[in-house]
């Protein structure tokens, strides 16, 4: 019966029967549906873009290999972010034994912002000012997203960055509701505190 | 309430995600408490600064290189496919007649090969030295009649033949399973053996062997002006007679059937090869024998012209 549901209420589903059948076409379109979102889950995790590329085509390409698999018990969306989640956290890991390998900190080049990069090439101009003050502050951000631990970071991503549900959240992570609840406030307690320190006041 | 479990429920209360009552404790404290009501407003500052992360774009090429990779992932997998199962229909019959040559070519080497095998695993000296040697006991009068000691006598004799003979209930009880072995051990060296006495037919003690042998079956001559046709007249003649082939040979002009029948049924087989041709009998002694005898049939051919 919620089988039957989630089939209805799921808007992917035409295509992803129609990928199941190995319809590649449609899956192209699911790819772009889907890709942005994708793109910034793992953006937001990882804290750079490049590599959010790169893991966000792995994700696709994972999952139309075992689109086959794909049950429909939740949405499919629900499914490619679970994947898109899991990606990113491997090569979060992998990112940090490279740099420790080669005895970089963190927190220098890879994970620093693009933001950092333009804001030296473009004029100083006020508005160009303005801009590269608002890009200053979200880079500072996105340290401070950086510096939570992956659990903590994930849960604030999918619930304050991209607004899904409790519900959903749990999903994706498969952890229990109240786990994602009490990971999240405390998420944002440790990004309140440590937004304190790199702006000053809030 | 403490500040402390106020602002570990900031959080909830921010969403509103909390039961009625705790709204209005943390409503009350937060009137009277200062530094609960800053915790509040900078949370909901980090909220929105949070929230209003600008999205990135994908880049436009996104797309096209997961598809490109799906595309191209699905492509050499076809290629092997068809690598592997299209060409079936070619490579299966190939595979077949390769097979066919394979086995044909052994059977030709092999038939080709055997006359020198012969040649070279047993030479000639040692057998015509055994031969009159073992003959000389054989034909002793004293053991006329008697069941053949099975040693002296298992290089002429087919194990099938021994089985048959009249006088082979009286042997030993251990001597049967010493021939079948010994025939195990030297099947080779056996056939050598009666082909090589056959072929050279020296001496007389050799051709008393020969009757001798014969005198243990039926052994006859049938001349025929197609051997290979005769000789499948007569396998057939045989196994719808209940009998049972023992062994063909095939030389130039003559083929050999050896074969077990019942003697009731000798007569008809007799009628049979009648037709078929002319045939002469070299041994017989029917009338005497009951159960199954082995008979030899050699097939020759008519020479051609009067």
């Amino acid at each position: 019966m919620r089988e039957t549901e989630q089939k209805t209420t799921d808007e992917d589903y035409e295509f992803v029967s129609l990928c199941k059948e190995g319809d590649v076409d449609a899956f192209e379109v699911l790819v772009r549906k889907h890709q942005k979102r994708m793109l910034n889950i793992a953006y937001r995790m990882i804290g750079n873009y490049e590599e959010a590329c790169d893991v966000v085509q792995d994700a696709f390409i994972s999952a139309y290999r075992s689109i086959k698999g794909f049950k429909g018990k939740a949405k499919f969306s629900t499914w490619l972010y679970t994947i898109v989640m899991n990606l990113s956290k491997n090569r979060l890991k992998q990112l940090r034994t490279q740099l420790h390998r080669e005895k970089f900190s963190i927190d220098d080049p890879v994970l620093t912002n693009s933001g950092q990069i333009r804001g030296e090439l473009a004029s100083i101009g006020p508005s160009a000012l303005e801009s590269l003050e608002r890009r200053d502050v979200q880079q500072k951000v996105q340290e401070c997203i950086n510096s939570l631990d992956e659990e903590f970071r994930e849960v604030l991503i999918l619930r304050d960055i991209q607004g899904f549900s409790y519900d959903e959240i749990g999903d994706v992570l498969t952890v229990p509701e109240g786990t994602v609840k009490s990971r999240l406030f405390r998420a944002r307690e440790a990004v309140k505190d440590c937004l304190k320190k790199v702006i000053g006041d809030l | 309430m403490e500040c402390s479990d106020i602002q570990e429920k900031l959080s909830a209360y921010m969403e509103g995600i909390i039961s009625h009552g705790e709204k209005v404790l943390i409503d009350g404290h937060l009137k009277a408490c200062q530094k609960c009501s800053g915790s509040l407003a900078d949370l909901k500052k980090t909220l929105e600064y949070v929230q209003n992360l600008e999205e990135v774009e994908p880049p436009p090429w996104l797309t096209g290189k997961v598809m490109a990779s799906l595309r191209s992932e699905g492509a050499p997998k076809r290629q092997i496919f068809q690598r592997l199962f299209y060409p079936l229909h070619i490579k299966l019959p190939i595979e077949a007649l390769a097979t066919i040559f394979i086995a044909v070519a052994t059977i030709y080497v092999f038939k080709t090969m055997q006359p020198e095998m012969e040649g070279a695993k047993a030479p000639p000296a040692e057998i015509t030295s055994r031969i009159p040697l073992q003959e000389k006991e054989k034909t002793s009068p004293l053991d006329e009649g008697k069941p053949l000691p099975a040693k002296p006598t298992e290089k002429f004799m087919f194990s099938e033949e021994r089985e048959i003979s009249p006088g082979k209930s009286l042997e030993p009880p251990k001597a049967p399973a010493r021939i079948a072995k010994r025939d195990e051990v030297e099947p080779l060296a056996d056939a050598i053996g009666k082909r090589e006495y056959k072929r050279k037919a020296l001496s007389p003690e050799l051709r008393a062997a020969l009757v001798e042998r014969e005198r243990k079956g039926v052994s006859l001559t049938i001349d025929v002006k197609d051997i290979e046709t005769a000789g499948r007249e007569i396998e057939k003649a045989f196994i719808k007679l209940g009998g049972k082939i023992i062994k063909k040979e095939y030389f130039d002009q003559r083929n050999i059937i050896a074969a077990e029948l019942d003697a009731k049924k000798v007569k008809d087989l007799f009628e049979k090869l009648n037709v078929l041709g002319e045939v002469k009998e070299k041994a017989l002694t029917l009338e005497t024998r009951e159960g199954d005898i082995e008979i030899r049939i050699e097939i020759t051919k008519i020479p051609r012209g009067p």
